[in-house]
């Protein structure tokens, strides 16, 4: 999408309350006016299913006193209500949903487009789409949506890079779905060898790596324009034993 | 005119009346066939010519052109079996000659018969395609006697007998044989060919198959070759003197492959005398044979090549990795300049300039000047060297040859920009200390790295020497607009060096003494007065001073010192004992540069102008000092140096380094900025092949750095990967 595009998506969204995925759908049918997009959606029968006052009675009740921004406790009240452990998986997923920009926060706009995307409105309802959404992370296209979707939620406030810390905890909680054998070394790697910050690059080729590679490593290309973090991986498991590669 | 119609007159050839004698064709032939037997028997002179023409002329006119023919053919048959007879019968020796007469004789007599039958030639054998008379008799000559079976056999065996017996050096009868060989190839070149060349060639090649074999083993290889070159040019002779020139080319093959070709590897392999030895002992005459020989075998030059080509590697790998040769950089450098030197010699002298040996010399050095990664310090410290010296020790002109030789060295140099950095920071000592012998030569050589490497290279370099020339005239300056004030003070001259020209140095602090500070405050004043905005900052290490002492025993001397030198002097007017602890407080000088000062001050044979207790080496807190008052020298100017390591040592080789490293990586970020933004797309294998040879002329960037510097701009958002293939990468605007 230009920058220009992007721009409109916000701003609709911001006026009409919508998600982005019916922002784009009223912007392409408008041929991206502003105007058009408007008549389109108000035009459009309302996904009754959603009812948004509830919506904003739910925000409401998981706010903060003194902001409009649902935070740590709220969100552990929430996690109760639905009973969920706050380290489940599923709130990740829901944080994409919801386009979170970070973690553990949720500004009215994204907690009420996040509901209306997953298309609940009420915690009872909420608590019942849980499996579904946990069952989202199965399909491919979603899995890397919500993984690199990660990176930019776990990340501190105003840093490019993750912390190495933070990367690991995420990296075992979304590779525990994937079964990757060498996560274990990768950590491992990562601690004793790197001790920096991951790079958004590196993040998201990992995940290329682990779905393209065989963990004997056999068909890994050296000129295969790999982050160099993952080849110095390579290396260190070469080097260890732990693989043994066949030229 | 017309008009009266005659009855035309013709004229009818005359026709004779012709008896057709029934014994005329008979009659005829008997006059031609005892002609021809005269003829055979040489006994021609008594022929008429003309009577015997007209004789065959009007056989033929009437019509018994066919059975002359056949007549022809059967009486010159009868007459060449008596030859045959007769030559078969010759013994030995004689038998070439006898074969030699009668070939002479038929010649003779079938030129006579040609002529005779000379109408039926051009008449009945052109109508009907026949044969003419004299190919026929040359046709005949071939069957009936030379491929007879007595006789072709035996002819052959005898030309290659003789042969064989010249190869082993007896002299025989060359005439004979040209006259033999000539008479194959008149009977046709297929005749010379089959009858002759082809077995020869093979027995030939049998018979340099078994001498090669004899020779390989009992000589040394420039010996072999010049027994094939000699052996070459017999055959060549042999050819010229008694074969038909087209064999030349055979015969030249056929020794070529048994004497060279098939022994090529062991001739040049050969172990004290193959073509390693030869080089190292520069035996042109044998190279150049060797050269010119193994020109006409296949993959011979390159197998030369190619051997050189390691034999140089290895040799040149050895110096550059043996550690005594590193120990004395100017020397290191020597040699190889000699090295190269040798080569140039041995390729013009014996390889005619060969190019391809050029090139493959080239790459030679090329790859084992790289294997030592001082190479760059050390050849910029060679030239360090003979810009110093300048022209005092060689005259101008080998002066620039040594220079322009240097520059092909430079050449071969992967790493360009390390030997920028080193050249930089010796070129301004030189400077800094005037020891720069020649302008013109540090010119020239300026000159020769400018249209080698560009202006970027050389710009800064210029850059030092414009600001001592400018610094002369500010110095001046000064003391033509204050002269009044500084009639006491030391007399100052100002070196400003514009940061970023010059090699970075650390600042290091420094207490002048107060009469020094008070003239160099009123200079920092008057520059700054006409140049506002810019900063000052003394570089107390780079400095010297010319100091008068006047010692206890009443020697007066003019010494010559460094900054840091003068500092710890001039305490002395004050003070008669100092200890070290003391003296480090009042100079403020950094303590490893005190104490190579002090060392060079107290310790050193000769120069002593301080006395040290303890008389130790190492330099100990308490340690005390005072002007030694024995102090002697013949030269009332004394130079006192200060023990600097001209060569770099351990720590800061490795801080050159890095800062070369860091200096890279803007240049890598640069080059892929560059192609990116013109290639817009490109996949990772060729932007890592296009920043490589981008750089080359500088340096070899190393893969994983190139690899870092595009994940750093993919972090910093200038390029992205491909959402589609993670091998592209696409330029962000």
């Amino acid at each position: 999408l230009g920058r220009g595009n992007r721009d409109k998506v916000q701003q609709f969204m911001t006026i009409t309350g919508a998600s982005e995925k019916v922002a784009l759908q009223a912007l392409k049918a408008s041929d991206w006016h502003l105007e058009g997009a408007f008549d389109f959606f108000y035009s459009q029968p309302q996904i009754s299913a959603v009812n948004t006052r509830h919506l904003e009675d739910i925000f409401n009740r998981y706010k903060e006193p003194d902001s409009d921004m649902i935070m740590v406790e709220g969100v552990s009240q929430l996690c109760n209500d639905l009973q969920v452990d706050p380290q489940d998986i599923v709130m990740l997923v829901i944080s994409w949903h919801m386009k979170a920009a970070t973690m553990c926060e949720f500004t009215r706009q994204e907690f009420i487009g996040g509901l209306q995307s997953i298309g609940v409105d009420s915690i009872e309802k909420f608590r019942g789409k849980l499996p579904s959404l946990r069952a989202e992370l199965k399909d491919d296209n979603k899995f890397r949506e919500i993984y690199n979707f990660a990176f930019t939620w776990a990340r501190e406030k105003g840093q490019k890079s993750l912390s190495l810390e933070t990367a690991i905890g995420m990296w075992q909680l979304l590779f525990a779905e994937r079964n990757w054998p060498l996560l274990e070394h990768w950590c491992q790697f990562l601690q004793v060898r790197h001790n920096k910050a991951i790079s958004r690059d590196t993040w998201a080729q990992l995940l290329e790596f682990v779905k393209t590679i065989d963990p004997q490593l056999s068909n890994y290309d050296d000129e295969g324009a790999w982050p160099y973090l993952i080849d110095e991986f390579v290396e260190y498991l070469t080097e260890n034993g732990f693989v043994q590669r066949k030229k | 005119m017309n008009g009266q119609k005659k009855r035309g007159t013709r004229i009818e050839p005359f026709r004779h009346r012709i008896e057709t004698d029934p014994k005329f064709f008979d009659k005829s032939w008997r006059k031609l066939h005892d002609a021809i037997r005269e003829i055979y028997n040489h006994n021609a002179s008594g022929l008429s010519f003309e009577e015997l023409y007209r004789t065959a002329y009007n056989m033929v006119l009437l019509k018994f052109g066919p059975k002359l023919y056949e007549k022809l053919i059967e009486n010159m048959k009868e007459h060449l079996e008596e030859m045959r007879a007769s030559v078969e019968a010759a013994q030995g020796g004689l038998f070439l000659e006898e074969l030699e007469r009668k070939w002479n004789d038929h010649n003779k007599a079938l030129t006579m018969i040609r002529d005779i039958l000379m109408y039926m030639d051009r008449t009945y054998i052109l109508t009907n395609k026949k044969t003419p008379v004299f190919d026929l008799g040359l046709e005949l000559w071939r069957d009936t006697i030379v491929r007879s079976p007595m006789i072709q056999g035996r002819l052959l065996d005898i030309l290659l007998e003789l042969i064989h017996r010249e190869r082993t050096g007896e002299v025989i009868n060359r005439c004979l044989m040209r006259t033999t060989t000539k008479m194959l190839m008149t009977l046709g070149s297929s005749v010379y060919q089959d009858d002759f060349e082809r077995p020869f060639l093979e027995v030939s090649a049998s018979f340099y198959s078994v001498e090669s074999q004899q020779f390989i083993d009992r000589y040394a290889c420039g010996d072999y070759l010049k027994l094939a070159e000699r052996r070459l040019n017999e055959e060549s002779e042999r050819v010229s003197q008694y074969m038909d020139v087209k064999t030349n080319e055979k015969i030249t093959a056929v020794v070529v492959k048994e004497m060279l070709a098939n022994h090529m590897q062991r001739l040049i392999l050969m172990e004290n005398s193959g073509l390693v030895n030869m080089l190292v002992e520069d035996r042109y005459e044998d190279l150049t044979r060797m050269y010119t020989l193994f020109n006409h075998v296949p993959d011979g030059l390159t197998t030369i090549r190619s051997v050189m080509m390691s034999h140089i590697k290895d040799t040149g790998k050895s110096l550059v990795t043996d550690p005594e040769r590193l120990k004395d950089p100017v020397d290191f450098v020597q040699r190889l300049l000699n090295e190269k030197d040798k080569y140039d010699n041995i390729i013009n002298m014996s390889f005619n300039n060969d190019k391809s040996f050029l090139n493959a010399l080239n790459s030679s050095f090329e790859h084992f000047i790289n294997l030592n990664n001082r190479s760059p310090e050390f050849i910029s410290l060679f030239v360090d060297d003979k810009l110093r010296k300048g022209v005092k020790e060689a005259n101008e002109d080998d002066l620039e040859t040594v220079l322009d030789k240097v520059m092909m060295l430079f050449r071969y140099l992967q790493e360009k920009d390390l030997f920028e950095k080193y050249y930089k920071q010796h070129l301004a000592k030189r400077l800094l200390s005037g020891k720069a012998a020649s302008d013109d030569s540090e010119r020239s050589m300026l000159v020769k790295l400018k249209t080698e490497c560009g202006y970027q290279f050389t710009s800064k370099l210029e850059g030092m020497f414009t600001d001592l020339k400018t610094s002369q005239d500010t110095t001046q300056g000064f003391y033509a607009s204050t002269s009044s004030d500084l009639a006491d003070a030391p007399t100052i001259s100002v070196q400003i060096l514009t940061t970023g020209s010059w090699p970075t140095q650390p600042c290091n602090t420094c207490n002048l003494p107060p009469e020094i500070v008070a003239v160099s405050e009123k200079f920092r004043a008057y520059y700054l007065g006409t140049h506002n905005g810019r900063r000052l900052t003394w570089q107390t290490n780079m400095g010297s001073a010319d100091i008068k002492a006047t010692f206890g025993n009443g020697s007066k001397h003019e010494l010559n010192v460094s900054t840091y030198q003068m500092c710890v002097l001039m305490l002395f007017n004050a003070s008669d004992v100092l200890t070290y602890r003391e003296i480090e407080q009042s100079t403020a000088i950094p303590a490893a540069d005190l104490k190579r000062c002090l060392q060079s001050l107290a310790l050193v044979k000769g120069k002593q102008v301080l006395r040290k207790e303890p008389m130790s080496r190492d330099i100990a807190d308490d340690d005390s000092f005072c002007v030694n008052d024995k102090f002697t020298s013949k030269l009332f100017k004394v130079k006192i140096g200060t023990v600097v390591a001209q060569k770099e040592t351990d720590p800061e080789k490795l801080e050159t380094r890095q800062r070369v490293e860091e200096d890279r990586k803007p240049q890598i970020e640069a080059a892929i900025v560059r192609i990116m933004k013109s290639r817009r797309v490109l996949d990772h294998n060729s932007i890592m092949t296009e920043v490589t040879k981008q750089l080359q002329p500088r340096f070899l960037p190393n893969p994983v750095v190139i690899k870092k510097r595009i994940e750093s701009l993919i972090e910093r958002e200038f390029l992205e990967r491909d959402k589609a293939d993670r091998k592209m990468y696409r330029y962000l605007a």
